[in-house]
């Protein structure tokens, strides 16, 4: 579980990155973050792999607390969660394989699990015919794909994904949307946030709508400038 | 893996800076040669100074127109100095034997007589065969009733060990300049090793990895700068102990083997590799990750 009690977030001298937040994330959950960019997003997917620390509040992430928490115990954090990023963070100038083999390597699992393993998740993404191609010349689509079996390779028990399709066109983003969705229906809790809202308007998981730093409560809708997007959003 | 991996790292950093790190290469090199030549220089030049030290006798001439009875005065008064570890009586007959020796000619048939005067061959004891106290010696012997003269190769040694002195102040003040040179360049591929690899750090952090598979890349990085510099030095000694050793047969070597300069010249540039890039990497890596 991932609970967010009274979190709140400022950048250096810019107050109000996040403001108040209370939020909770059951385990199994595929929960989308929606919102405007500069909305906090991810801001608040930051907190859950612990790369910024709450200016005031508690992030607890399964039995790890952002109150007390130590560099070894976050780095032992980040390698049970799986981070996909809009930006693919890939290892550009390394192979497909070596870049899924990477939180395996730094895990200090043995050469032929690795191979192995390695192996399975590429198929599961349908990049195994890939696999010695340099990351850098694959396309947008096929390294998202990418980034996901690496997110998966450790098993972890929630990934975590900051507008993974934030750069990929229609076809390459309902492909990444159905590998988290199978992911998730594999019992991996999912956390997406997006500001594609006609990818995900039909899609039937928790929403979670935010602006200005703050989460939207239920009865309230998106500012009028926002408004449009909200409806766009919402299937209800 | 995870060796295999660092190790990869490592090779890679340095293809990526090869530039920077041949500069570095050559810099180790060039100082641990200087130092290791420095070190031998010094050593050969003490090794002289002390052998010829303890060689090194204090004649007493007495003048000629005294007896044996009274030069047995003069050596009881000289027995009184605790600094002298033995004193030779050389009789004007002794005196005469050793002219004849040295020059194969009786001296009293060039010149009809024994002009040569009745001497003492004086050896100090090893604390005090040093320039300083052998003048004052020199000094108060030479007021002594009935000594013409008291003689010593000091202008040899004073020399000596002026050039040892001259040799060892300039050779620090060089190497203290490569020393800085060196901890300067190695920092500074490193720091170029980690700025081009700012992306895969964040990426390896993101993914959990520990500050030491971060940085081991980096300190080998240094490590292995240090021992291609050393490999590089030691050539270059045994070429230069080769062509000494075969033009000046006296000159000996206080790293007598080739294996010891491997030895010094290898565990010098690992370690001075190692040290550098272990205590700059995590500095330039919080850096980097401080600013953004």
């Amino acid at each position: 579980m991932i609970q967010f009690s009274q979190v709140t977030v400022n950048y250096g001298y810019v107050p109000g990155a996040l403001k108040d937040i209370n939020l909770q994330l059951r385990d199994g959950d595929f929960t989308l973050l929606i919102g405007p960019t500069g909305s906090g997003k991810s801001t608040l997917l930051r907190l859950i792999y612990m790369d910024i620390l709450p200016s005031s509040g508690t992030v607890t992430v399964d039995k790890w607390s952002s109150y007390r928490i130590s560099p070894r115990q976050i780095n032992v954090l980040r390698r049970n969660i799986g981070v996909v990023f809009q930006d693919f963070k890939l290892i550009e100038n390394m192979s497909v394989f070596d870049n899924v083999a990477l939180p395996l390597v730094i895990e200090g699992y043995r050469r032929k699990y690795i191979i192995r393993l390695v192996r399975l998740l590429l198929d599961e993404v349908n990049m195994l015919q890939s696999e010695r191609q340099q990351a850098s010349t694959l396309s947008l689509g096929e390294k998202q794909r990418v980034a996901i079996a690496r997110a998966m390779a450790k098993n972890p028990f929630v990934i975590i994904a900051d507008e993974p399709t934030g750069n990929l066109d229609r076809e390459a983003s309902r492909n990444v949307l159905s590998l988290l969705e199978r992911i998730h229906q594999n019992g991996t809790s999912v956390i997406m946030a997006t500001h594609d809202y006609e990818l995900i308007k039909d899609t039937p998981y928790r929403r979670i709508y935010m602006e200005n730093g703050q989460i939207l409560p239920p009865d309230r809708t998106f500012s009028p400038l926002n408004q449009r997007i909200n409806l766009l959003a919402d299937p209800q | 893996m995870k060796f295999f991996f660092i190790l990869r790292q490592t090779f890679n950093n340095l293809w990526r800076e090869r530039t920077p790190v041949v500069a570095t290469v050559l810099t180790i090199c060039i100082a641990l040669t200087i130092l290791i030549a420095l070190f031998e220089v010094s050593w050969t030049l003490y090794s002289q100074l002390s052998d010829l030290k303890s060689n090194l006798v204090i004649e007493v001439y007495l003048d000629p127109a005294l007896s044996e009875k009274q030069a047995g005065t003069i050596q009881k008064q000289l027995e009184q100095y605790n600094t002298i570890e033995r004193i030779r009586f050389i009789s004007k007959e002794t005196a005469a034997d050793i002219f004849r020796e040295e020059f194969g000619e009786n001296i009293t048939d060039i010149l009809d007589e024994n002009p040569l005067p009745i001497s003492f061959e004086i050896r100090l004891l090893p604390e005090y065969n040093h320039p300083g106290y052998m003048s004052l010696f020199k000094k108060q012997v030479e007021s002594i009733s009935g000594v013409d003269e008291v003689h010593y190769r000091h202008a040899v040694i004073e020399k000596l060990e002026q050039l040892t002195e001259a040799i060892m102040v300039s050779g620090i003040f060089v190497l203290i300049i490569l020393v800085f040179a060196m901890n300067l360049l190695i920092r500074n591929t490193i720091k170029l090793s980690v700025y081009a690899k700012r992306r895969q750090i964040e990426i390896m952090k993101i993914l959990g990895a520990g500050n030491m598979l971060i940085r081991m890349p980096f300190i080998l990085e240094g490590a292995f700068e240090g021992l291609i510099g050393g490999i590089l030095s030691a050539t270059g000694l045994i070429v230069m102990h080769k062509f000494i050793a075969s033009s000046f047969s006296l000159v000996t070597f206080s790293l007598h083997t080739y294996k010891l300069i491997w030895v010094y010249t290898l565990s010098l540039g690992i370690l001075i590799g190692l040290l550098t890039s272990a205590g700059s990497v995590g500095k330039f890596v919080n850096k980097i990750f401080s600013k953004k």
